[in-house]
């Protein structure tokens, strides 16, 4: 019952907050907005597992590719491309890591309150596979460590995230961004703290 | 809300006012086309497959699930065993061009590193790709693939051992169905037409609850539309197996349907007319798990609507061939019919020898023939009377009815045997020779705000009783929901639905019944959208909150998924 509890808070939260913002309370037409203002990045950081995730996998470096438009005055709309290689926590017979492929899509929020910070949040999508020894029919996949792995495995998720820019020159900017992401698995959900440097820079 | 316009559709002859006085919207995504019964809350809807559901609305009145009852507006549906399906769907979408993935929730991932007891099964993924052109001098062409490995893991190994290759056009998880069609077509005012040619794999269920895998290469669909008369053609090589038993077979089969529409001047008058034909043409050689009489069906039909003023209105539609007849009719009085309120009284009944006059009419089991009609006929009688009252942005309305049927068509069982872990069935197609009756009530509140907001709650109660209970499926006895949509700053769309409903039992297709047990659900959908652009990403959540459990006998377990899409239209 908790859980619907607070979906039927969550559902007059929304309720609210719509009926707060009137069609003509002031906000700019959203197509004239949307995409005005467009950004590419590239980051490079860490991501640290948490709770039990430690011990399955390492903290392992990430790279990434990154994109930013306008979409409403006060929010922008992110896509993330990150690509991270896990190694096993412990040894895994003939499992000798996990390629990571990591999209993101989300909104950052301006608030004019902590500026330049945004607050960002959104869903993920992972696709992993592992990088093995030998023939993936020798996997047991009832009973191996791993063994899923050795197939493509998406599963999805949400992150939360702060952007936090350091300075800005031009057309250039640079900053941390610190991710929280949890993935929709089971037996446990998984969850990963990401931090990472960017560079960005405005295209129009 | 979107399911009170689905009811009103579905069971009725169109009461206009009660609609046009429902608030329109957008309403949580559903995972693929033809699966939006998955997050229907107005009855009882149970999914196994995307290829196989029951699904009845409450206060629809009989036994029978919707699907199960052929109609003229399912004309372009897929005809799966003995249902009328929208999925597979090969209606030609808008000119757009769009991705889809998804998952059924729950994959190991890094946790398969932690997890070497109690691991949960595999979880599958849903893909979808296609585009169609915008119209160069009225031409434009399309293609589209498509499949949902949703719900395909609980009978996977069982299946696998019947084909034998994967069975799908993508991957190794055995989908439920797996189809992929490109074509063209042209539009031009009074003429559209379009061909489009493909191939799809299908697992279809059957009357002895065994999967049937149906392997169509090539499929063909023809649509010719010209003015009001309304032209599909389709051609299908179907190759049919059961590797398990070395068993082959083919049907090459001919289908579909000629229709005249009541055009515009035709509406406006007080008597309008239309009419048609549907038909299927099979030739079976080998082992084919179903067989139709004489291997040919044709059933004409012809729809009146008799609305001599705006307070009355009277609807029929007979069908009849050398086989079967049905019949579905209604009379609709609405004494205050104001613009924006309304009462409604009305009386329907559906008639026949057979609730799908197209299907086939015997399946092959394990040396037994199942035969798939019955004597005699079935009578349902519904009385109905509803009200809608709107004041300012709140809508409030009602329905109650009381229905009755005679000679409702159930399933015989002369044994059960069980193999692994599925149960499958002997016997035949029956009646229920007794009168049932059931007795419904519901009522729903609707708010909105410009077209920012919309809410609908929405309750209904249904009591069934009579002499027989051998009923495929009791229905549920109540449900509750409550759905909502925001479109905030006219561009971010948040749908979703929060619902109740009560324990639903099938009867007949175990030694004991399966018992669906009632539960709370929550869909969601999310939406960034750039209109002038014509550009959607969509995110979607599919059943929330609920416990993962089997719906259907032989079904699979619907799990929580999660759904994105990508569309640019043009």
């Amino acid at each position: 019952m908790a859980k619907v509890k607070a979906l039927i808070l969550l559902f007059l939260g929304l309720a609210v907050c719509a009926l707060a913002q009137s069609e003509s309370s002031g906000f700019a037409s959203a197509d004239s907005i949307a995409f005005s203002k467009f950004y590419i990045s590239i980051e490079g950081g860490e991501k640290y597992p948490f709770g039990d995730l430690i011990d399955a996998v390492d903290d392992a470096f990430y790279v990434g590719l990154g994109a930013r438009y306008a979409y409403w005055e006060d929010f922008d709309g992110i896509i993330l491309f990150q690509y991270s290689y896990f190694e096993p926590h412990r040894e895994i017979p003939r499992i000798n890591g996990v390629h990571e492929v990591s999209g993101k899509l989300g909104l950052d929020y301006r608030w004019r309150l902590i500026s330049p910070i945004a607050l960002g949040v959104g869903f993920i999508c992972n696709w992993t596979r592992a990088d093995y020894e030998g023939d993936k029919k020798q996997f047991d996949f009832k009973k191996d460590a791993g063994a899923t792995l050795t197939d493509n495995e998406t599963e999805f998720g949400w992150f939360a995230r702060l952007n936090l820019p350091i300075f800005t020159l031009d057309d250039y900017r640079a900053g941390l961004n610190v991710l929280w992401e949890q993935v929709w698995t089971l037996p446990e959900r998984s969850n990963m703290l990401s931090v990472g440097l960017y560079v960005e820079r405005r295209i129009w | 809300m979107r399911s009170f316009l689905n009811k009103v559709l579905g069971s009725f002859s169109v009461p206009s006012l009660l609609l046009a006085a429902t608030v329109s919207h957008a309403a949580v995504d559903a995972e693929m086309e033809g699966m939006e019964v998955d997050s229907r809350d107005d009855g009882t809807f149970l999914v196994g497959s995307p290829t196989f559901y029951y699904d009845r609305i409450l206060g629809a009145g009989g036994l029978h699930s919707e699907s199960e009852l052929w109609s003229p507006e399912k004309l372009r549906q897929r005809l799966l065993f003995n249902r009328m399906s929208p999925l597979p769907s090969w209606n030609p979408l808008p000119p757009s061009v769009w991705l889809k993935t998804g998952n059924e929730l729950g994959d190991l991932i890094y946790q398969d590193f932690i997890t070497l007891e109690d691991r949960p099964s595999n979880r599958t993924p849903i893909l979808e790709g296609g585009f169609r052109s915008p119209s160069f001098k009225g031409f434009w062409v399309t293609g589209r693939a498509f499949q949902d490995d949703h719900f395909s893991t609980r009978s996977f190994s069982y299946r696998k051992k019947i084909v034998d290759d994967e069975f799908a056009l993508f991957g190794e998880n055995y989908p439920m169905f797996s189809s992929m069609y490109a074509g063209f077509g042209y539009d031009a005012g009074q003429v559209n037409a379009s061909v489009l040619a493909g191939e799809e794999y299908i697992w279809i269920f059957s009357e002895s609850s065994r999967w049937i895998p149906v392997h169509y290469k090539p499929r063909v669909e023809t649509r010719i539309d010209v003015g009001n008369l309304e032209t599909t053609v389709a051609y299908e090589a179907a190759d049919y197996q059961n590797k398990k038993k070395k068993e082959t077979g083919e049907r090459k089969e001919w289908n579909g349907s000629l229709r005249y529409r009541c055009g515009e001047a035709c509406r406006r008058g007080m008597l309008q007319l239309s009419a048609g034909l549907a038909f299927r043409k099979v030739d079976d050689s080998g082992v084919v798990y179903t067989r139709l009489e004489d291997d040919r069906v044709l059933l004409p039909f012809m729809e009146l609507k008799f609305e001599p003023a705006k307070i009355f209105a009277a609807h029929a539609m007979f069908a009849i061939n050398d086989r079967d007849w049905l019949v579905q009719d209604s009379i609709e009085f609405r004494p205050v019919a104001p613009s924006k309120s309304g009462i409604t009284l009305g009386v329907k009944n559906v008639s026949g020898t057979r609730l799908n006059p197209m299907a086939d009419t015997e399946e092959f089991f394990d040396g037994d023939t199942i035969s798939l009609t019955a004597d005699g006929q079935m009578n349902l009688v519904q009385g109905y009377a509803g009200f809608t009252d709107t004041l300012g942005n709140l809508e409030l309305g009602g329905r109650g009815s009381f229905w009755a049927e005679y000679g409702a068509e159930t399933f015989d069982v002369d044994k059960y045997v069980t193999d692994e872990d599925f149960v499958y069935r002997h016997g035949d197609v029956g009646r229920i020779n007794s009168w049932i009756k059931g007795v419904t009530g519901e009522l729903w509140l609707g708010v909105w705000y410009q077209k920012m907001f919309a809410f609908k709650a929405l309750s209904g109660f249904e009591r069934v009783d009579g002499k027989e209970s051998r009923f495929e499926v009791t229905p549920v006895e109540y449900f509750t929901s409550f759905s909502a949509d925001w479109l905030l700053r006219r561009s971010f769309r948040i749908s979703h639905s929060l619902r109740y409903r009560s324990d639903a039992k099938w009867n007949l297709r175990s030694r004991d019944p399966l018992t669906v047990k009632g539960d709370w659900f929550w869909d969601a959908t999310l939406e960034q959208q750039f209109p002038l652009y014509g550009l959607y990403l969509t995110g979607t959540l599919l059943h929330v909150l609920g416990d993962e459990i089997i719906e259907t006998p032989n079904g699979a377990h619907n799990r929580l998924r999660f759904v994105c899409t990508v569309r640019k239209t043009f």
